[in-house]
């Protein structure tokens, strides 16, 4: 059967398939790039559009014919903003319930996590399997019941607990952790335990620095989460001093329409969306790991 | 169609990019693959064998040389276009895929004038998969198959378009021992009713001496040798060749070559006619000592392995670069065991001479 | 004894996570099913010793009220305009990046930056986008008028300019506006998702095409897609999970009224029984959405078992 194809060869020009299959495949990678070059331009231009509207004046900004960089650079409506949003406190409130909630979080998710790893336990499985079946509900509800409970009965209404308490255990966070710590070997803590190590110290100094970027991810996904809140704050708080950032930005700029100092307003967006692109520049492996294996938001 | 690989090399660039240094994968090959015949790669891991492999491909482009098919150079030839087969080491069968939509595959690529009604593929389908008798098996998944009836799978869906070359990648190392010796008859009896020029890689001597026509030696990218399997048996060029090829591996020993005798410790074993004095390395293979009272060579007997018609006798040598010397004599020999010492005789087709700097064969 | 010992310890590790768990998990589901199926439960008066009658008239009422059902209908028709949208485009570009060796790290980190935005805000920044400006007062200050840089772009190309959120908009133009936040929302998990699917499919699949000279579309479809099925089903129903969710993304952009047509979602109507104190209607309405997103999850996974590999 070979010989069938012996001379397929020789029929056809060498220096021509040659030809065409270089051509193919530069076209074929030049239009890889423009598709991806358009992709990525169409994905970037929403923030590029914030930055240079928040830079120009508002009379600019109305003009017909949109200019693409702003003739003169107006640093003052980031200032405007600023004040006009009461940024700073917001900022301190969201920091505040962002840190302390993070903090009690990681720590309840790590003994959990190292309990459900580590221990053992009558229940065990079933407790855990309990803990997964929850994961399946939607969050909004839980919300109805909760916000009775902690407005009606906790009577925390108008505090920080009220935003932070209700969200410290995330089931996900727990099984996340659990699985990284399972991957640790147990002979590691026989052996601490044979040398009389505790079990708060083996966690310290053997579990954690092994289970680090995890806890990363999910330092930096709890961090957002607390940045991107939106609706469980604007129930339980009414009270300016109370509110975070993303109920504030948008409380500071009710009006949508085109009437409105949009220029301001796109530098009170940029405020706030710059912590969370540092965030993402100096920490996009552990964000981009911890999301793949999470698929949720905050 | 003969594949005739000329100046062949291959240089990756470097990964750890400090030190910058290039891996020259394959350096400067040249031989030609005559028609029809089974040509065995081989050599240990990372001598450039799969490399080669893949450059006759087209998967890989050479850095340097050229290859032809038969007149053609294909050297610019993207893989598509060169009518080759190509068996991956892990099969790469399509997992989502029946075995008749595998083997179906790479005919529904086929376009223009080499397009085929959906009878003529069928029919196509079934000769290869009859060829390699998995007909009965057509519309099993992969995932169904044994490690064997994958590899027919392979194998089938590489001859259905019937390609100018049929090259296999480490065809057998996924298979167990037993399995290993049926498949690689298979491959030869598939390869004969073909007459498809096929190239395939090993690190397996015993696999490539016993199917190839021809093997095709390499290490760390360079060529070493290349001939019949026998023939490179007998006669290797150098010290690496003769250690690679044979089971049980040669016996090699630091020996002396004065007044045309060779000495191994302080006795003079064999005559050298010819060869000049000096340091050399001495190879013999295990088939090449003969049980004899009256024997140059004299070791410390260690163990006698019985294996049925033969029997082989471990000893030790001050001389010998391994701790064991391993020789494969008839079981007809009476050997006492009791006894410290066995003297052998050695036959000077089996006893090779190599230089002791360059590793080179010392013909005498 | 140590087993015992191991048993009290892991119970006061669990204690924590258990209590808040107890408190903020598992009471409000059996609340929420409690309070489903009291008639115009209102958790206020019930403080006060109110006592309401059992049945299903909460979720007959809710299921009667009109705007459900308009909320309804814009959840699905939201979900069913996005999600094939959004992961066709997902395929496409995870497909791309992994073709390409240059730029690749640059470009992923660029179709990854939209998950990193505060969807509120990046909201509002689409409101600027699509927003018409500017009205001739009546001898007051001259303003330029401008038609928004969308428009712009659509009349650069020779369309017709639209109001897309504006005071007299059309509802269609508003679930546009919408549809096109929301896929460029949902995009950056998507690709993650896809390209780290892609990358796990072993090489050899694609050499063992390239050497039968498979064209590349072949290659997408007979290959790569079967290969990336159980990605994709999990983007699918992720997509389809979060589509039915989708609320502030709409708060972003038309602000707490949801624009002049009402563009409320599920969601939204359960916030708004919620804050008006009818627990009951929210707790219906929230049992409805769990419910229709557990059998769109099943469908989902029905389908997929017949068309996903393995």
């Amino acid at each position: 059967m070979a010989d069938k194809n012996m001379t397929t060869m020789s029929d056809r020009n060498l220096q021509s398939i040659t030809t065409s299959q270089r051509v193919k495949s530069i076209l074929g990678k030049a239009g890889i790039y423009l598709f991806l070059g358009i992709m990525a331009l169409i994905v970037l231009f929403p923030f590029y559009w914030m930055i240079i509207s928040s830079l120009k004046n508002l009379s600019e900004y109305r003009k017909a014919i949109p200019t693409f960089w702003p003739h003169e650079i107006q640093w003052i409506n980031y200032v405007n903003a600023f004040n006009t949003a009461n940024l700073g406190r917001l900022f301190l409130n969201t920091l505040y319930v962002g840190v302390v909630s993070t903090i009690l979080s990681v720590i309840i998710t790590v003994i959990t996590a190292f309990a459900f790893a580590r221990l053992e336990f009558k229940g065990k499985e079933l407790l855990f399997a309990m803990l997964l079946a929850t994961m399946m509900i939607p969050g909004e509800l839980f919300t109805i019941t909760n916000y009775i409970t902690v407005v009606n009965w906790l009577e925390w209404g108008n505090t920080f607990t009220a935003l932070i308490v209700p969200f410290l255990v995330s089931v996900f966070y727990i099984y996340l952790l659990r699985q990284n710590f399972l991957q640790i070997p147990n002979e590691l803590y026989l052996a601490a335990k044979v040398d009389g190590t505790s079990d708060i110290k083996y966690l310290w100094k053997v579990m954690v620095p092994l289970a680090l970027p995890t806890l990363i991810s999910i330092t930096i996904l709890k961090m957002m989460g607390a940045w991107n809140t939106y609706i469980w704050p604007k129930l339980v708080t009414t009270d300016k001093e109370y509110e975070l950032i993303t109920n504030g930005l948008r409380n500071a700029f009710t009006d949508t329409s085109g009437q409105a100092d949009i220029p301001k307003q796109m530098a009170a967006v940029a405020i706030v969306s710059a912590p969370l692109f540092l965030v993402f520049l100096f920490l996009r492996k552990y964000i981009m790991a911890g999301v793949s294996r999470s698929g949720i938001k905050g | 169609m003969k594949v005739v690989l000329q100046n062949l090399t291959k240089v990756f660039p470097s990964r750890d990019k400090k030190s910058g240094k290039e891996v020259v994968a394959v350096n400067d090959f040249t031989f030609e693959i005559p028609d029809g015949k089974l040509i065995g790669l081989l050599g240990p891991s990372g001598c450039g064998k799969s490399t080669t492999l893949y450059m006759i491909s087209g998967l890989q482009k050479p850095t340097s040389g050229k290859i032809f098919f038969g007149d053609d150079d294909v050297t610019e030839l993207s893989t598509e276009n060169r009518g080759i087969g190509l068996v991956f080491q892990n099969y790469a069968l399509y997992p989502h895929m029946t075995v008749k939509q595998n083997i179906l595959f790479p005919l529904q690529n086929l376009k223009g004038k080499d397009k085929m009604t959906k009878d003529e593929m069928l029919e196509r389908a079934y000769y290869a998969a009859k060829l390699v008798q998995i007909d009965e098996l057509m519309d099993r998944k992969p995932s169904e198959l044994s490690g064997g009836q994958q590899q027919r799978v392979a194998i089938a869906r590489a001859l259905v378009k019937m390609p100018r070359v049929l090259l296999l990648d480490e065809p057998l190392s996924n298979l167990d021992a037993r399995l290993r010796l049926q498949t690689r008859e298979e491959i030869r009896r598939i390869q004969k009713e073909t007459g498809i020029t096929t190239v395939f890689v090993t690190h397996d001597q015993e696999e490539a001496m016993s199917i190839s026509d021809m093997i095709v030696v390499m290490k760390l990218g360079v060529l070493q040798q290349i001939g019949k399997p026998q023939e490179v048996y007998d006669n290797p060029q150098n010290l690496f060749v003769a250690k690679f090829l044979g089971t049980p591996p040669i016996n090699v020993f630091n020996g002396q070559v004065a007044n045309g005798k060779l000495i191994l410790g302080e006795n003079a074993v064999l005559d050298v006619p010819g060869v000049a004095d000096q340091n050399v390395i001495v190879g013999i293979r295990p088939e090449g000592f003969e049980v004899d009272p009256a024997g140059t060579l004299e070791c410390q007997l260690t163990n006698l392995e019985v294996m049925g018609r033969d029997v082989s006798v471990v000893s030790t040598h001050v001389a010998s670069q391994n701790p064991l010397v391993r020789s494969i004599v008839d079981a007809d020999n009476k050997i006492d065991l009791s006894a410290q010492t066995i003297r052998f005789s050695l036959k000077p087709h089996k006893v090779f001479l190599f230089n002791a700097e360059t590793e080179e064969r010392i013909y005498f | 004894m140590v087993e015992s010992k191991q048993q009290w310890k892991a119970w006061l590790y669990l204690a924590p996570a258990i209590l808040l768990l107890l408190v903020f998990t598992v009471w409000p589901i059996i609340n929420t099913v409690s309070m489903a199926f009291q008639e115009d439960y209102c958790a206020q008066r019930a403080l006060m010793g109110e006592t309401y009658e059992i049945g299903i008239e909460n979720f007959k009422k809710v299921l009667d009220y009109g705007n459900f059902v308009d909320y309804l209908t814009n959840t699905m028709i939201l979900c069913v305009a996005t999600v094939p949208i959004s992961t066709i485009l997902a395929l496409l570009i995870a497909v791309a990046l992994n073709s390409i060796k240059t730029l690749q790290k640059g470009l992923q980190t660029i179709f990854f930056l939209p998950y990193v935005t505060n969807s509120i805000a990046i909201g509002m920044v689409f409101a600027a986008m699509f927003n018409v400006i500017g009205f001739r007062k009546a001898g007051g200050e001259a303003l330029a008028d401008s038609w928004g840089i969308i428009n712009n772009v659509i009349m650069f190309f020779g369309g017709k300019p639209v109001d897309w959120i504006g005071a007299n908009s059309s509802l269609a133009a508003n679930r546009f506006v919408v549809m096109v936040y929301s896929v460029w929302n949902a995009l950056p998990f998507k690709i993650l998702i896809l390209l780290g699917g892609l990358q796990s499919i072993n090489k050899q699949y694609y050499d063992a095409a390239r050497v039968d000279g498979t064209p590349r579309a072949r290659v997408l479809t007979k290959i790569t897609i079967p290969l990336l099925s159980p990605m994709l089903a999990y983007v699918v129903i992720t997509g389809f999970i979060g589509g039915f969710k989708e609320y502030s993304s709409i708060v972003g952009i038309f602000g707490d009224t949801m624009g002049p047509n009402d563009m409320n979602t599920m969601v939204g109507y359960i916030y708004k029984a919620l804050s008006t104190q009818k627990q009951g209607a929210a707790s219906a309405a929230a049992l409805i959405l769990f419910g229709i997103i557990l059998v769109v999850t099943l469908i989902n996974l029905r389908v997929s078992k017949k068309r996903v590999h393995y």
